[in-house]
């Protein structure tokens, strides 16, 4: 049980179509997720993380791919069977703000998800009030607030209530888009340790999306980086922050700001900005803002190739900038 | 852990002044501050008792004073100035104004409600319906609504009563037609903005069906505005009521309704200016309160001005 | 007397249906010449609040300065009219906030939008003259003088901050305050932005008041740190005194609350319960109700400034005889 495949994802693509052409939101991403263990996707704003995140879900639907659940391709089922995966798969937003109902309490948003999945039938107030009350223990929210709205809270208990919402049908896998990246840093180390004691006792299995590099690091097993739709380096946590590898993670590590006004890390600062996603040239989309690109970079696809024993990275020039 | 429930019990102290208050209670709490508000709220809630008691009373007496104050002409006392006996004075027909304004309540302030709640009920649903599924649903319903909106209103009302003929329940149908349009477009974009949430993401998720989606998590959250139009739409549809009747076509004589009151009136408006001034003074005040009232809910449940 | 800037004893209240919101609370702060503090808190612990008082940008109702003086180059700012204030604002202090998305005019050429900036405060310039003062802040930002003709939707949100930064700067001011220039910024952007500002500030020895919640960007950015909590500067010091020996519990929690990238750490020591209520503070130490050092006196008494040495303040109960109370770390 202990390397038991909970979720593979195999080249899952998913393009929207925009006057100016094809927008290459997901392109061939591939990854593994074992039970019980957390994959950090990395990514700034734009690259596609979240759109990743949702077509896992199928809450927008791929357009090609396999997303391989518990040993089933969910994107062949229909849509009632669709409704029962539901239970075990689930979201977390980043927005304690949007992802709440502002009209309904704290237990109506808890219970909601026990209602219209047949849980718990609406009428029986009694079981209802009881899951509802053992929810809010879980995640740490006093009974008090029961009633009360969301507006009337502040954005760590909204985002426990955003969690207990996620966690009433009991699901396996938790798909997190950025659940601290809007709370202030004293909250966001409750709220992640809360995940993290869930994780344990309940045997959750996440997907951790986020632009923070140091919020995934102590939390994930694995890391996946992607840059405009793309995965540009792919292996375990220690790995990738004992040796990041891709020109882009080593200048994302080099970004943050670290709080030590001694520790003056080499700076890697990129020129210019993320590129357009839609209809990208063939060849390493970095290129661009690369320090290292040269001819080689562009014209083809850059495949991603294991450096390393569990290391993958999509790089041209990868052995030269190793050497 | 013992350092954490130290410190929930704090916090339990602290906050213990929570009060427990929905959006609608912050609403009205907004609301009362704003007095011209809430006088025309009062005036409204006057009308509206006045109204349901003459309903009370023509049932207990058997239409006994309706028939013999409000309808029966008294020919030896026409155009009789406001005096101690009839305050507001008699009419053409030697009826006594005041008892049939507050007769008419009935007709413009309640058929004007039921026929902007109707309009409202099928207008929420097709905006409801068009701004959830948008496309190809959208456009057909918003461009059959686009030509309602094109024909000026009042000749639309004309053209149905015309249609149907005259009558109570005809003229209710015409305006409630006329104000559908606007409501199926305020609702379509609020539920447009709506649906973008992440609220509306997360119900997805969990596997809600569409109809709960749009019932159960989206309708609620536009009933602001719904309830501002609503309240803007009467006093539209007041001033239809008594436009229709006032043009021959809607309420007919002698039934006490205002603008049919205002249209015999006309003609005797040179010698006895009681007879349209109050008819029409109760027109405007009750218009005014509701364009206030509206006025009013708007800003109390605006979040913007949420502070 | 090399102070830029020296706030004391400043209070700004709120007057809300809510009650009365306590927003700053007796803050005293001093900016050196030249020097850039990095002022640090939470949401709603009155960081905007005191950087909004400095430009005399609350607006009453709901919110007044209460008492307390704004020395700006020795003239106190809040005993000024709002006409002297137009003089001040933009020409001697400027302020970038945090959104760029929304601080740009969407229906105005950027280049026009500097060049308003330079017609108000320089109006001895004529149109050559501001033109060219428009391109070369451009330029000084990194953007290319030809897009001056494009539109703010034209750019991205990192040129977009470069775009307010030019129209801070337009008129040299003294002093440049930074409300969270680069939370809305990605990581790689954030970077380059920030080294844009320190550059600037090499070349035209702007003073700065950078407003933050990331210690980070302060570490990188400061020499001095101002820790605010629930409307009070708790700590103040040069940037290593409080980065390598904070005294305040709360400044210990901040740090240890972050997620660090240099050590392996396997759960984060948040501080625990919330930010209080800015209308309804606690008595005494407003931080005790979280501290884990509290004793019943902090909820009794408001501790006093203690000065540890070179200037490193704390407002803490445990330093209040003037010497630290070993804490065991």
């Amino acid at each position: 049980m202990q390397n038991e495949k909970l979720l593979e994802v195999r080249h899952l693509k998913k393009y929207f179509s925009t006057p100016r052409g094809q927008l290459h939101a997901v392109d061939d991403i591939n990854f593994v997720i074992e039970k019980g263990k957390t994959l950090g996707v990395v990514g700034e704003s734009g690259c596609g993380k979240s759109t990743l995140g949702r077509a896992v879900l199928r809450l927008q639907d791929p357009t090609s791919g396999e997303v391989i659940f518990q040993g089933e391709d969910i994107l062949k089922y229909k849509a009632a069977k669709m409704k029962q995966l539901k239970k075990d798969m689930q979201l977390i937003f980043q927005d304690p703000f949007s992802s709440l109902n502002p009209r309904m309490t704290v237990s109506q948003a808890i219970a909601f998800p026990l209602i219209i999945q047949g849980v718990i039938s609406q009428k029986d107030k009694a079981a209802l009030d009881k899951r509802v009350n053992e929810l809010m223990d879980l995640v740490g929210l006093a009974q008090r607030f029961v009633n009360s709205y969301p507006h009337e809270l502040d954005g760590g208990r909204r985002q426990r209530i955003g969690i207990a919402r996620a966690l009433s049908l009991q699901p396996k896998f938790i798909v997190c888009d950025e659940p601290v990246s809007a709370l202030d840093v004293s909250i966001q180390a409750q709220i992640l340790n809360l995940m993290q004691d869930l994780q344990k006792e309940m045997g959750l299995t996440y997907m951790f999306i986020t632009h923070d590099l140091s919020v995934v690091k102590h939390l994930s097993n694995d890391i996946m980086v992607m840059y405009l739709g793309m995965m540009v380096e792919y292996c375990s946590s220690d790995a990738l922050f004992a040796k990041p590898l891709h020109p882009y993670t080593r200048a994302l590590l080099s970004a943050i700001p670290v709080a030590d006004p001694d520790c003056h890390m080499e700076r890697v600062i990129l020129r210019g900005e993320i590129s357009s996603p839609i209809d990208p040239k063939p060849g390493c989309r970095f290129a661009g803002r690369c320090i290292y690109a040269t001819e080689a970079c562009v014209g083809e696809e850059i495949p991603l190739t294991e450096y390393e024993p569990g290391h993958f990275v999509a790089c041209a020039r990868i052995n030269e900038i190793h050497s | 852990m013992t350092s954490k429930e130290l410190v929930q019990s704090k916090e339990l102290v602290q906050n213990s002044e929570i009060m427990r208050r929905s959006l609608w209670m912050d609403a009205w709490r907004r609301f009362k501050k704003n007095k011209m508000a809430v006088c025309s709220l009062v005036f409204l809630m006057i009308l509206v008792l006045i109204g349901l008691s003459t309903i009370v009373i023509d049932i207990a007496t058997d239409n006994a004073i309706y028939d013999s104050l409000i309808i029966k002409q008294d020919l030896t006392d026409r155009f009789g100035e406001p005096s101690g006996a009839h305050i507001l004075g008699l009419d053409e027909f030697g009826r006594d104004i005041l008892l049939r304004i507050l007769w008419g309540t009935r007709y413009s302030l309640f058929m004007s409600a039921a026929a902007i709640v109707a309009a409202a009920m099928v207008g929420t649903i097709i905006g409801a319906i068009s701004g959830y599924y948008s496309g190809i649903v959208d456009n057909v319903i918003m461009r059959l609504m686009d030509v309602v909106l094109a024909l000026p209103y009042m000749l639309l009302a004309i053209a149905i009563v015309a249609a149907l003929g005259p009558g109570l329940v005809n003229v209710l149908i015409s305006i409630a037609i006329g104000y559908v349009p606007e409501f199926a477009r305020i609702i379509r974009a609020s539920v447009l903005s709506v649906r973008e949430r992440e609220f509306i993401e997360a119900a997805k998720a969990l596997g809600a069906s569409d109809r709960v989606i749009i019932f159960n998590q989206i309708l609620p959250n536009v009933l602001a505005p719904l309830i501002v139009q609503i309240t803007m739409a009467m006093a539209g549809a007041i001033l239809s009521i008594a436009g229709l009747s006032f043009l021959g076509l809607g309420i007919q004589p002698p039934l006490p309704e205002w603008g049919a009151m205002l249209t015999n009136a006309r003609a005797y408006i040179r010698d006895a200016w009681h007879i349209t001034a109050f008819p029409g003074l109760m027109i405007l005040l009750t218009i005014l309160a509701l364009n206030i009232v509206g006025d009013g809910l708007r800003d109390a449940l605006d979040p913007k001005l949420k502070n | 007397m090399d102070n830029i800037l020296e706030i004391k004893d400043l209070v700004v209240r709120y007057e809300t249906e809510d009650g009365l919101v306590k927003a700053v609370n007796s803050v005293n702060l001093a900016l050196k010449q030249g020097a850039s503090v990095g002022l640090v808190g939470e949401t709603g612990a009155g960081k905007t609040t005191l950087a909004k008082s400095v430009m005399r940008l609350i607006q009453w109702p709901p919110g007044r300065i209460i008492s307390g003086e704004i020395l700006f180059e020795g003239k106190d700012l809040v005993s000024l009219t709002q006409e002297q204030m137009y003089n001040i604002r933009g020409k001697e202090i400027s302020m970038i906030f945090q959104d760029p998305m929304t601080a740009l005019n969407p229906v105005m050429t950027v280049g026009k939008q500097i060049a308003e900036v330079i017609g108000v405060h320089e109006a001895h310039l004529d149109e050559e003259g501001t033109k060219k003062k428009m391109e070369e802040m451009l330029q000084m930002v990194g953007i290319d003088p030809q897009r001056a003709e494009e539109y703010p939707h034209q750019f991205s949100g990192g040129m977009k901050q470069r775009v307010v930064i030019a129209i801070a700067l337009a008129c040299n001011p003294k002093l440049l305050i930074a409300d969270e220039p680069t939370t809305a910024l990605d990581v790689t952007i954030q970077a380059q932005v920030l080294e844009l500002i320190r550059n600037l500030r090499d070349k035209l020895g702007t003073s700065l008041l950078l407003i933050t919640h990331d210690l980070g960007v302060v570490a990188q950015n400061c020499e001095y740190v101002a820790i605010m909590y629930a409307g009070e500067i708790v700590e103040y010091g040069e940037l290593r005194d409080v980065f390598h020996r904070g005294a305040h519990p709360y400044t210990k929690g901040l740090f240890d609350s972050i997620p660090k990238l240099t050590e392996k750490v396997d759960r984060l020591r948040p501080i625990e319960g919330m930010m209080p209520d800015p209308a309804n503070l606690p008595e005494g130490c407003k931080f005790h109700p979280r501290c884990q050092y509290a004793t019943p006196e902090c909820g009794q008494v408001q501790p006093p400034e203690v000065d540890l040495g070179g200037g490193h303040i704390v407002r803490c109960m445990r330093y209040s005889g003037g010497k630290p109370i070993q804490s065991g770390e």
